[in-house]
């Protein structure tokens, strides 16, 4: 099973958790408002690291 | 199956696996893993008396479990070759101490125990998938007791209880205590049109309503004395002659009763059932008392097909069936061209369905062989040697294995026949090696400059993927649903075609907003390219937020051809994120992106000069 993970909606802002994995072959919706415009918490921490790095 | 035996022009492997598929169409090499099956099937004349002698007895699985068969078994009365063969998990082994029966009574001498696995090369044109479904195991609906109650049933055991080739030879009796059943219920829909929670399946499985039906006419002219109850959702009929064959069974006395139960309990003395559910009909509560329970179960896809999917390079659709090159115009082709699919492969369907499809299927492949020659996709890649380092990245991401990597000569390249032209490989490409024909790199940077002028900063810049959202585009506007003027499109084959700098390019002429968009996961007519996308629009993001941009000026749709309207919403929905980019943000992406874009090109003339440097000192090594 993957992990949770908190998507943020860049359409309308709505935070949501969600099973994910970095090759998971699913098609991401906002349940609020059905952007497809979903961004995953561990991407964005990724960035973060090598930010700081 | 005996004809194609016998065929002379057909090569029949059975108890055989496809381990190995290379090549492409019209040049497809398959290695094909025969089985060993520890008798020599060209002298076994299945006369049966090793089978007499054998002493082990393990579940028969053609039978469902309901009769035993022996270590050397036939796996099915009809089988193709008619050759026994032998389970060696059950097998006492070849020593005589411990068995070696079948070896002794066999006449024919046909007997190997140390027959091995074969491998088999073929070289075919075309390939046809029709590899069948499973069906779905109820286990996990605990609410149905499968497990619980001897006499809950699936309607795949109904089927083994009832054929005269069955466990019981025809002789229709439960399991509790072998008597013959006289109020049977059948619960229509295990395992399918489940949209809520994670058990069963959300599509329509297509056969069981008139498997059911079927088999209440079988019962009632069998056993005219028993009752037969149909638990449904909705009766699906469609078909020729369907309709009359439900119509039949109703008139039969069969009873059909619109609910599914929610609760079976057992009588522990009788074993008998009890169903409760809701009439939606009437609004009654109905509780019924049944000798058996036949579960009608639904069709899945088959439990190796995502093998099969890895060596033909085939897509599934959400349901994992494979998926079609297109629903109306190719319905038994693949993305990949030469592949065919048919049958339960494609979707659940009965045989009338099933034998159309693959007759369908067969006329497309005899039609390409015949030709002789395909032609080529006019838009397919091309990697530039003298540019290319062979990093292999564009074979990685190549949806159609239509790359080759030379990593000692440091170079890849284009198998023409193979590529579709996503252009996916283009845009992972990081040494701009990779050319898409009437696609170019130089061909969208001069589409943007024209679409991105002085008045950027009021317009949508989008990137609609040629199958679907350009399409989506389209039918918004026949439909004449009204959506933004702002809205400026640039067609592309794929999304995956997208480059991280096309968007880093719209940013930095003054664009407020880029949209990328495609087709929905199950729709990519490049198998998975758009999974890609995905991967790069993270990327971005990332990339807009070092940056200082916010992310929320990148954004990603899917949207079908057949869309109109939500292509028109999101197209609103964006316009209102437009108007909340200020000039001032504007100004600080084209400001940073600016520097951006002349520190990556310095880094591009830096490589090319390496690049000319390294390619003149090996001529005069040469000379």
């Amino acid at each position: 099973m993957s992990p949770e993970t908190k998507f943020t909606c860049l359409r309308c802002g709505h935070e949501y958790v969600e099973e994910y994995a970095p090759d998971d072959d699913v098609e991401r919706a906002c349940p609020k408002c059905r952007s497809n415009s979903v961004r995953p918490e561990k991407v964005k921490k990724k960035a973060d690291a090598a930010e700081e790095k | 199956m005996m004809d194609v035996g016998r065929h002379p022009r057909i090569e029949l492997f059975a108890y055989s696996e496809v381990a190995e598929v290379d090549g492409y169409v019209g040049n497809f090499k398959v290695k094909v893993r025969k089985k060993a099956r520890y008798v020599r099937e060209e002298d076994c004349s299945s006369c049966a008396e090793c089978a007499e002698v054998c002493p082990v007895a393990v579940p028969d699985e053609f039978q469902m479990g309901l009769s035993s068969r022996k270590a050397i078994y036939l796996p099915f009365p009809q089988a193709v070759p008619a050759s026994y063969i032998i389970d060696m998990e059950a097998c006492l082994g070849t020593n005589p101490i411990a068995c070696g029966k079948c070896e002794e009574v066999c006449e024919k001498v046909c007997i190997d125990y140390d027959m091995k696995d074969e491998i088999v090369e073929l070289e075919v044109g075309v390939i046809v998938a029709a590899t069948g479904m499973d069906v779905y195991d109820p286990t996990e609906l605990d609410e149905y007791c499968y497990t619980r109650y001897d006499n809950v049933i699936t309607s795949m055991e109904f089927e083994r209880l009832i054929c005269a080739g069955g466990a019981t030879e025809g002789h229709f009796v439960r399991p509790s205590d072998h008597e013959v059943p006289q109020r049977i219920a059948f619960i229509q829909c295990v395992g399918s049109r489940n949209n809520a929670g994670d058990k069963g399946n959300a599509y329509c499985s297509n056969i069981c309503c008139m498997n059911t039906v079927k088999d209440t006419l079988l019962l009632r002219d069998h056993y005219p004395d028993c009752e037969c109850t149909v638990f449904y959702m909705d009766i699906r009929s469609f078909g020729k002659g369907f309709e009359d064959l439900y119509m039949r069974s109703r008139e039969e006395g069969v009873k059909y009763i619109r609910g599914i139960p929610g609760e079976i309990r057992e009588d522990p003395a009788t074993k008998n059932l009890t169903l409760t559910a809701e009439n939606t009909l009437t609004g009654e509560v109905v509780e019924e008392e049944f000798d058996l329970v036949v579960l009608s179960v639904g069709v899945i896809p088959r439990h190796d097909s995502p093998t099969i999917k890895k060596l033909l390079t085939l897509s599934t659709t959400g349901d994992g069936f494979y998926m079609e090159a297109h629903p109306k115009l190719k319905p038994v082709d693949t993305p990949t061209r030469g592949v065919y699919i048919c049958g339960c492969a494609e979707s659940p369907k009965d045989v009338k369905d099933s034998v159309t499809q693959a007759s369908a299927a067969a006329a497309r492949a005899i039609a390409l062989l015949n030709a002789g020659e395909v032609k080529a996709e006019a838009i397919t890649a091309a990697i530039d040697p003298a540019a290319c380092t062979g990093c292999g990245l564009c074979a990685k991401v190549c949806p159609f294995n239509a790359i080759e990597v030379d990593k000692e000569r440091k170079t890849a390249w284009v198998i023409g026949a193979m590529c579709m032209g996503c252009g996916n490989c283009g845009a992972t490409c990081n040494q701009d090696a990779v050319t898409m024909g009437h696609f170019t790199d130089a061909q969208y940077y001069a589409q943007m400059d024209a679409l991105i002028d002085e008045t950027a900063a009021d317009k949508i810049f989008t990137f609609a993927c040629n199958w679907c959202s350009y399409a989506g585009a389209d039918n918004a506007g026949i439909s004449r649903l009204p959506y933004p003027p702002t809205a400026r499109l640039v067609r592309t084959m794929c999304s995956a075609r997208v480059t991280e700098d096309f968007v880093l390019y719209a940013f930095m002429k003054g664009s407020p907003i880029v949209l990328v968009s495609g087709c929905h996961f199950a729709d990519c007519h490049y198998i998975d390219a758009n999974r890609q996308t995905v991967k790069r629009v993270y990327r971005l993001w990332d990339k807009l937020e070092k940056l200082g941009i916010r992310p929320e000026r990148l954004q990603l749709e899917w949207v079908s051809a057949a869309e109109g309207r939500k292509f028109a919403q999101v197209m609103h929905a964006v316009e209102e994120l437009r108007q909340q980019v200020t000039a001032e943000e504007i100004e600080h992406t084209v400001k940073v992106l600016t520097e951006e874009w002349e520190k990556k090109l310095a880094r591009e003339a830096k490589r090319k000069k390496k690049a000319e440097t390294d390619e003149s000192r090996d001529e005069v090594h040469v000379s």
